[in-house]
């Protein structure tokens, strides 16, 4: 009786609690070290109102009905508090170890993190927005190990990703992005501000059930979507800011580009600087220089802005969750034309739970973006282009519209000035990507067996629009007619996929089984047609084909496309003994059109681990938390190369027979017929926890053989070049990561964290007698050899530059030289190193010189929390990798241009001035432009990558109104790199360093508004 | 029981997923977007002209660098810029190679290519062929016939610069390479023999009067590369006998003008056996086949018509060349061959014995267009100049629309004579008489009682700047104190070019 009055009594306690619009607040904090826990949601239990705390954990929540607060936070178990009289509650959560082991995002599937057995590496959304950057992926450098990323300057375009070194020469090194389910190669759509959580995985285990997109690494993206019971939240976050090229490489001037030519003793070079005197005037600083002095890199160069909005609101009912968000962003060029990039995007995602078994959800992002590309043969014009040459020259009157100056009216064979080029041309592309998907998840038992089916759409057009103006500088500079070249690109990506997930516990265990298929069909097309003598061309309006002269399209249309379809099926068994005993094994069977030779390909990968924590003499440690022990071993077949023919194949072409444009074929006379690459990779690997978990330590190490390795190769006596299964590559390393963080006091908190990535990079295997593979172009040499990293730089060795006669007189090989081609060699020439000791320098004496890929790539981070300041540094960098300087090296097809300072300044011009740089007159000759280590330079370099001072202002009630949470951040990224080579950036992807579009600085200030 | 029931829609459900998923395996069996040469319809006779189009296109597109390689040792042409760019080019000028140029193997890979899809061709219209009937059976084998006369022609082209080279007889290259390379004889033997192989199936005419491939090989084309290939070999009577069975065809004859021959008029003359075809179509806008001419163009000049591009300067006549073509008095054919440039004039007249020149040698050509002075070079080749009057409205580019002349019937008739002042018989003229031609078209007197030195000396007049045929001929007779002029040293060790780098890494060459 006393407890149904109990009941009775607290029945009527909480309708009068419901009719009062009571408000609790309080504050919520750790149970384990009494610190406050911000963003903590709290919810009135079977309604959708809901909170959640604020910086220093504080909230306020008013009731008008329900009597029960649930408080969750990550890491922590759900508590559930009935309110009583007192208005104020506050609460101590106890953490869960159990979900203190965060759940890692895995194919197909979740996975708890202390289950893996792979190589997975998972990054907090925070670090990602601290970059300002168009692409995700940026963020990342410095942040994995074992993960180079290689950032590009021009906007929209995508930064390079190589996990774990190059894994397939011919396929590229980009990883496949798994966002919400759905696959991609390309993630330039996605807006940093939504991303939720990203994770790399790196070992064959954890990609083996991907299968052949996988094979470079698998970066899975999760978004911001909502939450089943959450309260709405309104977010905004923005920034906005400026780029800033750094480390401009320093161009000869003119007095010290004229004291060259005159050194060179090259008559032409000598006439063409009294031409420029003749023209321009003298300089009256030195008279026998022109009075011309122009900084091509300063002209070409400008300061460029950088913006981004973002609108989200997310949430949550019993049955629904949603997120939406709308986001814009914008990024000038920083080279001086019409360089930009523009998009505009609008996401959801929402999920319904139908009935208790029947789950259903959709996910879509339309991405609108316009893109202007620079002119990155200005780059190059702009290392090579005279500095006794202005931008513009009034004298050339004949020039139409805009009197640009031209070299050639000094005698230079080339019209070197980049302006022409940046000023009449406009390359447009509207890039617009739709990508949806749709699932639903059936329980077919509750908790141990589901269905799920989903299927998605990957499509996108680029709408390219290229405009040439017609304009008249010279003879030798010009366009007659302009032109307009359109080419629309489609590409369409559909998977669906089923999957079956079965999961039980028997006593001590535990697993679950997936059994799935995936079947894909990728069709790409790509139509363009150029018209010329284009009507109204001055009006951008009339950029239309339309407006083109209708005769010129002959032979100028194209159209080009190919549909491939995938068929996989695949399983996988995770199980755990007791916790302490762990196995995952995955098995992919996998059919693909471009393999016609060998349709399909079975991989199989496991891996294992052992929690030694929880064995029980490990029980006491005070030190050790948690430690495993992992190992896996996995196979991946390689279907991202081309489709291979199998076949010779047909091809369109014209000639002139008799002044009649006639039509014939041609067809190949060889072709590929591929099997896949086979990936096969060991990794071992320590994950663990000490010191109260303040230090987390993950530990690998990777052998990673590429079986089948397909190489282009040279072809003898044409020129063409065939991918065939050629050898095999190892590559193998180390990744370590620590991260130590400490909260001090209330106010004071800090973590710091580092990792390096080691990569030892060789061909094994070359499948001819003749024991390697020539890639590059033949001025310029690269080789796969056994023993050697991939691609290496192949060429002679420079042995120092001959400072007398009586050293030339002395060498036996310029003697060779001499009495056998006739070569007389001089001081200033370089001294080539005899390899076999043979007498004379020959294709014989060329060595290895270096490689593209670094020793180790490296990042660490500190961030310090005081108050509501929180302050951020992140270095990053790379060593041990050699850049081809190409522009050095072109001198051999045009040598009476530019040179950089360094080389001017530390150019041979007399005894004991320099044994590393030759004589001006020596650049010129065949004999110092060979491809040499000369030319191949140090590309380490150390990177400032993120220097971030944050503010947050609290959400607080002011005059009745609740403020809303706001974050103020000052951010300069990338602005100091500190490199030796003689380039804008050592930043390049594949080494060689022909031109490059320089990596900005760029500084911002943002905002953070949560409602 | 009830749960089973519960079951069965999903169940049923994911029967039909599975059952359309194997459905569409067999799409793993597609290709799309590929035209497999085995699919093409080799029923269609009519069709089987456009392998052989496809062929004299991989012909006629040569790429710059080939015929500046080829003749650039000659006596009668230096390279333009020497001290300047392209160093490797100007060293094969000296005689200096060096083996890692890139232009040797981007000159062998042009040729090689271009033999291996001619060959290529031929084997697809064999295809065509297999489905003919009628008449369409003896054009495939007229087809085929062409395709072995062009790849005769380019197989002579590579053995003249590297002597000993790969002989290509079939598409599929592995075997012919794993044969190793073949003589310089044993390749002029070949391609002598192909031509045997193709003349009965060619058309008996003028190339300029094929109406399906006009300026098409024919039966003539196929004997002069048989009588090149013979004179490679030094065997003289044949080289008679085949330049006699041309002859007495009376098809062809000396285009009247000698200077408009290298024009736009004289296209497909009548004093053609072989000719690169090029156009822009005679319109303002739409793709064109052109030649890259610049390389021989001038990089300054004042050009009649003043939008008309110049060139690079790469090719320069030899001073040489010029004095001996003014020592002979030899003005239309010297007008023709050389643009000259005020630097260039006055460097000829620092030579006293030329203090005085004569009148016609001017910087401004008949047409009007002004050689300016420019560093690269003092003379410009005439013979791959298109005067800028003769320009497409619209079209700029230097030589747009000009063709190449290859195989003249002026060098058929010096042949021949050449022969017969090494002993041959001929019976259809006398080696006088066949000199005395050439010089008649040019207004030269006849001359009586030539020797080979006459010959050769008529050849350098008349042949000068073409296809390197100067050098040919004097390393052939091994007249090395031609080749050593203006400061150079031949010996026997620079006739041939070294094998490109390139190729020596990937194949089984010494």
């Amino acid at each position: 009786m006393k407890l149904k009055l109990n009941f009775l009594f607290f029945f009527l306690l909480s309708i009068s609690i419901l009719a009062q619009d009571k408000t609790v607040t309080g504050i919520v904090t750790s149970a384990e070290d009494g610190l406050p826990l911000p963003n903590v949601n709290v919810i009135v239990k079977g309604t959708a109102k809901g909170t959640s705390t604020d910086f220093d954990g504080n909230y306020t929540i008013t009731l008008s009905q329900g009597n029960i607060l649930e408080f969750s936070y990550i890491g922590f178990k759900t508590k559930n508090v009935t309110i009583t009289n007192n208005n104020v509650l506050n609460i101590a959560l106890e953490v869960d170890a159990q979900s203190l082991e965060e759940v890692v995002v895995i194919g197909y599937g979740a996975q708890k993190k202390a289950d893996v057995t792979g190589a997975i590496t998972t990054i907090d959304s925070e670090d990602i927005q601290k970059t300002p950057n168009s692409n995700v992926m940026q963020s990342l450098q410095g942040k994995v190990a074992g993960v180079q990323v290689t950032s590009v300057g021009s906007p929209g375009d995508s930064p390079s990703i190589r996990i774990r070194g190059v894994n397939s020469y011919a396929a590229g090194g980009t990883p496949l992005f798994v966002v919400d389910g759905m696959f991609y190669d390309n993630i330039d759509f996605l807006d940093s501000s939504q991303i939720q959580s990203v994770s790399v995985l790196k070992d064959a285990s954890s990609i083996a059930i991907f299968g052949r997109r996988g094979v470079n690494g698998v970066i899975i993206i999760e978004t911001n979507g909502g939450k089943f019971e959450k309260k709405p939240e309104i977010t905004y976050n923005g920034y906005t800011g400026i780029q800033h090229a750094q480390n401009v490489v320093k161009m000869a001037n003119a007095e010290q580009f004229v004291t060259m030519a005159y050194e060179s003793g090259s008559e032409s070079d000598i006439q063409f600087v009294q031409n420029a005197i003749e023209r321009f005037g003298r300089s009256r600083i030195n008279p026998n220089v022109p009075n011309v002095n122009t900084d091509w890199y300063n002209e070409v160069l400008r300061d460029a802005t950088i913006t981004s909005h973002n609108i989200a609101i997310n949430g949550g009912s019993e049955s629904s969750s949603y997120g939406v968000n709308a986001s814009y962003f914008s990024q000038d060029g920083i080279l001086d034309m019409k360089n930009e990039y523009e998009r505009f995007n609008i996401q959801s995602n929402l999920d319904f739970k139908v009935s208790d078994r029947l789950k259903i959800g959709v996910n879509s992002i339309f991405s609108n973006a316009t893109k202007y590309n620079p002119e990155n043969g200005a780059w190059f014009q702009a290392y090579f282009a005279v500095p006794i040459l202005p931008v513009y020259d009034y004298a050339n009157t004949g020039a139409d519209p805009i009197p640009f100056s031209d070299a050639t009216i000094l005698g230079y064979r080339g019209s070197q000035n980049p302006f022409p080029q940046m000023t009449y041309n406009n390359n447009q592309l509207k890039i617009k990507k739709i990508l949806a998907s749709v699932y639903a998840e059936y329980d077919l038992v509750p908790d141990k067996l589901s269905f799920k089916t989903s299927y998605s759409h990957d499509y996108s057009t680029i709408a390219e629009r290229n405009v040439r103006l017609p304009y008249f500088i010279s003879q030798n500079s010009q366009r007659e007619t302009s032109s307009i070249r359109r080419a629309n690109l489609t590409y369409s990506t559909q998977y669906w996929d089923n999957t079956l997930t079965y999961k039980d516990n028997f006593g001590d265990h535990s697993f679950k089984l997936l059994a799935g298929s995936s079947y894909g069909d990728e069709q790409t097309n790509s139509f363009s047609a150029t018209g010329n003598d284009v009507q109204g061309i001055d009006l951008e309006s009339s950029w239309y084909l339309n407006f083109a002269d209708p005769t010129s399209f002959a032979s100028q249309v194209n159209e080009i496309g190919d549909r491939f379809y995938t068929l996989a099926y695949f399983g996988r068994l995770e199980y755990s003994l007791k916790d302490k005993y762990l196995l995952n094994a995955t098995v992919r069977h996998e059919g693909d059109a471009k393999f016609p030779k060998k349709i399909w390909e079975t991989t199989p990968a496991f891996g294992i681990g052992w929690v030694i924590s929880k064995e029980n003499f490990m029980q006491n440690s005070n030190v050790i938390d948690f430690l495993k022990l992992r190992a896996s071993w996995g196979q991946l077949a390689n279907g991202q190369l081309g489709g291979s023919a199998g076949t010779r194949t047909v091809s369109q072409l014209t000639t002139a027979i008799g002044d009649t444009q006639t039509n014939g074929i041609i067809s190949s006379s060889n072709f590929t017929d591929l099997e896949r690459e086979i990936l096969e990779e060991t990794n071992f690997g320590i994950s663990a926890r000490l010191f109260n978990s303040k230090l987390t330590l993950e530990a690998d190490y990777f052998i990673r053989d590429t079986k089948k390795l397909v190489v282009p190769v040279d072809q003898a006596i044409v020129s063409n070049t065939l991918l065939v299964n050629a050898g095999e590559m190892r590559n193998q390393g180390l990744e370590i990561a620590a991260n130590w963080s400490q909260p001090i006091n209330d106010n004071w908190s800090f973590s710091v964290g580092g990792n390096i990535g080691t990569l030892d990079n060789k061909v094994t295997k070359i499948n001819t007698d003749q024991g390697y593979y020539d890639t590059g172009s033949a001025e310029f040499r690269q080789r796969l050899m056994v023993g050697e990293p991939v691609n290496a730089f192949y060429g002679w060795e420079i042995d120092g530059v001959y400072q007398n006669e009586a050293q030339v007189a002395a060498d036996p090989t310029a003697q060779y030289e001499l009495t056998e081609n006739n070569n007389q060699l001089v001081p200033g020439d370089f001294m080539y190193k005899d390899q076999n000791n043979d007498g004379k320098i020959d294709a014989d004496d060329r060595v290895v010189l270096g490689s593209y890929l670094p020793d180790f790539t490296y990042g660490a981070n500190m961030q310090v929390s005081y108050k509501n300041f929180d302050f951020s540094v992140a270095i990053a960098g790379q060593s041990g990798n050699e850049i081809l300087n190409r522009k050095r090296g072109e001198v051999l097809f045009t040598n009476d241009t530019n040179i950089d300072a360094d080389f001017a300044i530390n150019r041979w011009h007399g005894e004991g001035t320099s044994n590393d740089y030759p004589s001006s007159e020596g650049r010129r000759k065949g004999w110092n432009q060979k491809m040499s280590s000369f030319f191949v330079e140090n590309g380490s370099y150390f990177r400032v990558q993120n220097i971030q001072l944050a503010y947050t202002i609290p959400s607080k009630l002011v005059g009745g109104k609740n403020m809303p949470e706001t974050k103020i951040t000052f951010t300069a990224d990338r602005p100091f790199t500190s490199f030796s080579y003689n380039g804008f950036s050592p930043e390049v992807a594949n080494g060689v360093d022909r031109q490059t579009y320089p990596i900005p600085a760029v500084y911002t200030v943002g905002v953070n508004i949560k409602i | 029981m009830k749960n089973l029931k519960q079951l069965l829609k999903p169940l049923a459900l994911m029967l039909v997923a599975f059952m359309t998923i194997v459905s569409c395996s067999d799409k793993l069996e597609e290709n799309d977007g590929q035209l497999s040469a085995d699919d093409l319809d080799f029923t269609a006779s009519e069709d089987m002209i456009l392998p052989l189009i496809g062929a004299y296109s991989e012909t006629y597109s040569r790429g710059w660098e080939d015929p500046l390689l080829i003749g650039v040792r000659g006596d009668d042409v230096n390279a333009g810029g020497v001290g300047d760019a392209q160093g490797g080019f100007t060293n094969a000028d000296l005689y200096n190679y060096d083996n890692g140029y890139w232009m040797y193997n981007q000159v062998w890979e042009n040729f090689y290519g271009d033999i291996t899809d001619i060959v290529n061709s031929g084997e697809t219209i064999l295809k065509y062929k297999e489905f003919a009937s009628g008449d369409y059976v003896n054009l495939a084998d007229q087809y085929i016939a062409e395709t072995k006369v062009l790849s005769g022609f380019q197989h002579l082209q590579m053995s003249r610069l590297w002597g000993d080279i790969f002989i290509i007889t079939n598409s599929n290259v592995s075997t012919d390479i794993d044969n190793g390379v073949d003589t310089k004889e044993e390749v002029m033997l070949y391609v002598s023999e192909l031509m045997d192989e193709a003349i009965p199936f060619l058309a008996d005419m003028r190339p300029n009067e094929r109406t399906d491939v006009p300026g098409g090989v024919t039966k003539y084309t196929a004997l002069a590369i048989k009588a090149l290939a013979n004179l490679e070999l030094e065997n003289y009577q044949a080289v008679a006998d085949i330049t006699e069975e041309i002859i007495s065809s009376n098809k062809f004859s000396l285009y009247p003008d000698f200077y408009e021959l290298f024009k736009k008029p004289g296209k497909l003359s009548n004093e053609s056996l072989f000719e690169l075809q090029f156009s822009d179509y005679n319109t303002d806008t739409g793709s064109t086949n052109n030649h890259l001419y610049a390389p021989f163009g001038p990089s300054s000049w004042t050009p009649a018509v003043s939008t008309a591009s110049g060139g690079w300067g790469f090719y320069e006549p030899s001073l040489k060349y010029i004095k001996f073509m003014i020592d002979r008095d030899d003005e239309t054919r010297l007008v023709t061959s050389v643009c000259f440039t005020p630097r260039g004039i006055a460097e000829i007249m620092l030579d006293p014995s030329y203090s005085t020149l004569p009148s016609y040698i001017s910087n401004v050509t008949p047409d009007g267009d002004v050689f300016n002075d420019y560093t690269r070079a003092m003379f410009a080749s005439g013979k791959h100049y298109l005067p800028s009057n003769q320009l497409t409205p619209g079209r700029n580019d230097y030589g747009s629309s000009k063709n190449f002349n290859v195989i003249r019937y002026s060098e058929i008739l010096l042949m021949y004579a050449e022969a017969l002042t090494h002993g041959a018989t001929g019976t259809i003229m006398t080696a006088d008489q066949a000199v005395n031609i050439v010089r008649n078209r040019v207004g030269m007197d006849p001359i009586s009682g030539v020797t080979t030195d006459d010959v050769m000396d008529e050849k350098f007049a008349e042949l000068g700047m073409e296809w390197g045929i100067r050098y040919f001929d004097m390393i052939r007779l091994n007249k090395y104190d031609e080749l050593s002029y203006e400061g150079r040293t031949f010996t026997a060790q620079d006739e041939l070019l070294p094998y490109p780098q390139a190729q020596l890494d990937l194949l089984p060459l010494e």
